[in-house]
């Protein structure tokens, strides 16, 4: 008995450690800021904090008292609790694996920019110069060094989704470090994770510190700091800022992938999930915010720099065009300066129509960008410009590391728990060889996204794999537990765990109010699908040394729709296969085993099952 | 007699502004005051006799031969002018721009001390510069932290397998 029994958290707070370390993720530090800057900076808040009251902290509670009640991972949890829609749990660990699959990639792209950062001159600092070496290569000129270094030297970008090109050696060697490092966190399960948890968790928010008081005493970060801050209200009245803020709380609280549910099935029966569950939202929230107040003082900092070297520019054209001494213009007067020269030789002025650049503050301040191209991009551009900029770029890109590493504990666990509830794999196959497999597998095919075009599939996966299959499963999720399981039973469950009954904030949310969220978006995505026509992509054109926005080919749009339609009919096919099984069988274990359960009460069926 | 010398004198300080002017020379453009800030010196005849003096030296050295004469013109308040160089031969004549170019570049680095400038701060219009080759090391030192890290992980897994192992079997 005790060598079946199934293993532990070594202490609550590392099960507490594992959830903030997974919920708090990049999407922490790459998205919200982007959504704040794009939807009225400090007025964004309301609209966050609202939604994750009203969706992220009940879904949060359900997911984690199923896990802790059924002690099984998502599969057998879903189908104990309602046999017909059990494929639920299996449409969970599709969406888990395509996620797996594509995140660690992200994961290699920070090894390769830490390991990169060991040298005097930062590679993204500088163009490198073109072969008879009278000047910077051709692609760096048009674009920037740190963008050359994204798209070149990292990815090696082809120009289209079609043009496959060859395996990036860097890249093929960070991506099989990354997934011999989660294998070497996950390899004894919840044992091995549960101590990693602690420093996975912890790590990001010493870095975020520092970086906060190195980002306030930049020059120009007050600029980025009051344009987050003024509230825009105006954006309030936008139902995308709404949508927005639902989105976010959903998918940054990692709901529906089913690591919260393995997470929470390795926890003591009585474990207080409830202050657990607000707590860990909580935390990820803050989180977020906090990350974005250093997001915008680095932005203030960069947009500053930018805009002091396009006026220092303007300056020297200024200067040579009209054959002045040096120390007339300074950057103080030249705004002076332009209104008399261009009154004074309009001609000359208009000849100059060619190279004339607008330098203005807010256009710099208003480049919003999410995503890899902020972590990436972004942030070693500032870096560069900071002094020692190799210590920062260390500690940021090892920060990343972890804010990604602990997300994929919670990815991979909520494959590899499943699969062990399953008694044939967990007799023959041990945990070890079980996680070696799962990680091996994802290296193989994770190989697919090194390629040339690679970056192009990755973002195929990322906008499309788990966002409207999430959406479907929690809906289902949270309707069966509100209307098919029931949620007196479900009241009774909790009391049985915790001793006392949910109060009714949590029974009102969970059967009416999440719920209405969740239908809600489900529509708006179906119909902004529609609306959207043929899904697009940025693709990066080195002639241009800018991203243009190409359609998907054919069997890109057949893909996309394979990891919508794969994910998605997981619960009808389920059920029909339940269906058929019982139809021909009516006297199978399932079904007298959950009507036993009916009776009986769930305990001591846990205790029969073990 | 005097009056004579300085009629000569006048008319040959003349004829070299003319051809100076006339003739394909390059322009130089020097940005003193963004280049040393508080430590920018004046420009002044001292400089500009400077100027004339390396220029010549870059030649001599590039041609291997006599003296050269830099003839100097439209000077602004930018910092910037016109030169050309006679060809010593033929004291009428001047150096072709191809033969100017390939002296100045050659010595660039030199011509750039003299003035405490660099590159971009002073501009042979026409010229492009010759940059550097960044110092490449022979292992490309992603490499060597890459090695270290996955070295140390893969002993980690080792070391978690060995004594899993060992448990199981005791």
């Amino acid at each position: 008995m005790d060598k079946d029994a199934r293993p532990n958290w070594g202490s609550p707070m590392q099960f507490v450690l594992a959830c903030v370390s997974y919920a708090v993720g990049l999407g922490n530090v790459w998205r919200f800021p982007y959504l704040c800057q794009m939807h009225g900076g400090g007025g964004f808040l309301i609209p966050y904090v609202i939604m994750l009251v009203l969706e992220g902290l009940p879904l949060f509670y359900m997911e984690l008292a199923i896990g802790q009640k059924m002690r099984l991972g998502s599969i057998r949890a879903w189908s104990a609790i309602s046999p017909y829609l059990g494929g639920v749990g299996l449409a969970s660990v599709l969406t888990s694996l395509y996620l797996c699959l594509y995140y660690n990639i992200i994961n290699a792209w920070s090894f390769w920019y830490l390991f990169n950062s060991f040298q005097p001159v930062l590679p993204w600092a500088e163009c490198p110069l073109n072969a008879n070496r009278t000047g910077p290569e051709e692609e760096c000129a048009r674009t920037t060094p740190t963008q050359y270094f994204f798209y070149r030297q990292t990815l090696n970008i082809s120009t289209s989704i079609d043009e496959t090109g060859g395996l990036h050696v860097g890249q093929v060697l960070c991506l099989l470090l990354a997934w011999i490092l989660t294998y070497l966190f996950i390899l004894r399960g919840v044992k091995s994770a549960g101590k990693v948890v602690y420093f996975t968790a912890t790590f990001p928010y010493l870095v975020l510190f520092i970086y906060l008081i190195r980002g306030l005493t930049l020059h120009g970060a007050v600029n980025g700091i009051k344009y987050m801050f003024m509230p825009k209200m105006e954006h309030l009245a936008d139902p995308k800022t709404w949508v927005n803020a639902a989105t976010q709380i959903f998918f940054s609280l990692g709901l529906g992938f089913g690591s919260l549910i393995a997470f929470a099935s390795y926890n003591d029966y009585n474990n207080n999930f409830e202050r657990q569950a607000v707590v860990v939202a909580f935390i990820n929230s803050g989180t977020s915010i906090f990350a974005s107040i250093v997001t915008f003082a680095i932005y203030g900092f960069k947009a500053t720099v930018n805009f002091e070297s396009c006026l220092e520019r303007t300056r020297l054209l200024l200067l040579n065009t009209f054959e002045m001494a040096e120390e007339l213009i300074s950057l103080d007067n030249i705004s002076d300066w332009i209104e008399k020269l261009s009154a004074k030789y309009p001609e000359q002025f208009d000849s100059l129509a060619g190279v004339w650049e607008n330098c203005s503050l807010e256009d710099e301040l208003k480049t919003a960008v999410e995503g890899a191209g902020l972590a990436f991009i972004v942030y070693s551009e500032a870096i560069q410009n900071m002094p020692l900029p190799q210590l920062w770029s260390v500690l940021y890109f090892f920060m990343l590391l972890m804010l990604g590493l602990g997300s994929m504990l919670g990815n991979v666990t909520a494959i590899i728990t499943p699969l062990r509830d399953f008694e044939v794999v967990a007799r023959h196959i041990s945990i070890e060889a079980l996680s070696g497999l799962v990680c091996l597998f994802c290296l193989l095919v994770g190989l697919s996204f090194t390629t040339a075009s690679g970056n192009y599939w990755f973002t195929m996966f990322n906008d499309y794999a788990a966002s409207f299959s999430l959406l479907f499963v929690v809906l289902v999720e949270v309707i069966i537990v509100s209307y098919v399981y029931g949620i007196r039973r479900f009241e009774k469950d909790v009391e049985d765990m915790l001793g006392r009954r949910p109060s009714w904030f949590w029974k009102i949310l969970l059967v009416a109010v999440s719920p209405l969220v969740l239908a809600s978006l489900f529509i708006f995505y179906i119909v902004s699908y529609i609306q959207g026509g043929t899904p697009t992509y940025q693709a990066w054109d080195k002639h241009l040394g800018a991203s243009v926005v190409t359609e998907y080919p054919i069997y890109g749009q057949v893909v996309i729709g394979l990891l919508l339609a794969s994910t998605v009919s997981c619960v009808p096919l389920s059920a029909l296969y339940t269906y058929c099984k019982t139809k021909r069988r009516p006297g199978t274990r399932e079904l007298s085993v959950s009507q036993e359960w009916t009776l009986l009460g769930w305990r001591c069926e846990a205790e029969l099952r073990e | 007699m005097l009056g004579t010398f300085l009629v000569l004198l006048y008319a040959g300080a003349s004829l070299a502004q003319n051809m100076c002017e006339m003739g394909d020379g390059y322009k130089v453009r020097l940005s003193i005051k963004t280049a040393l800030g508080d430590q920018a010196y004046a420009w002044n005849e001292n400089e500009m006799f400077l100027f004339r003096a390396t220029l010549a030296f870059a030649m001599r050295k590039h041609f291997n031969d006599s003296q050269y004469n830099i003839l100097v013109c439209n000077e602004t308040q930018r910092v910037s002018f016109h030169f050309v160089v006679a060809d010593p031969r033929n004291p009428h004549a001047l150096m072709e721009k191809v033969q100017v170019e390939k002296a100045v570049r050659a010595s660039r680095h030199r011509i750039n001390s003299a003035f405490l400038l660099s590159d971009s701060t002073l501009e042979f219009l026409g010229i492009p510069p010759t940059l550097a080759t960044p110092f490449r090391p022979a292992t490309p030192p992603w490499l060597i932290a890459f090695g270290v890290v996955i070295g140390a992980v893969c002993a980690g897994i080792i070391v978690m397998l060995t004594s899993s192992l060992v448990q199981r079997r005791r």
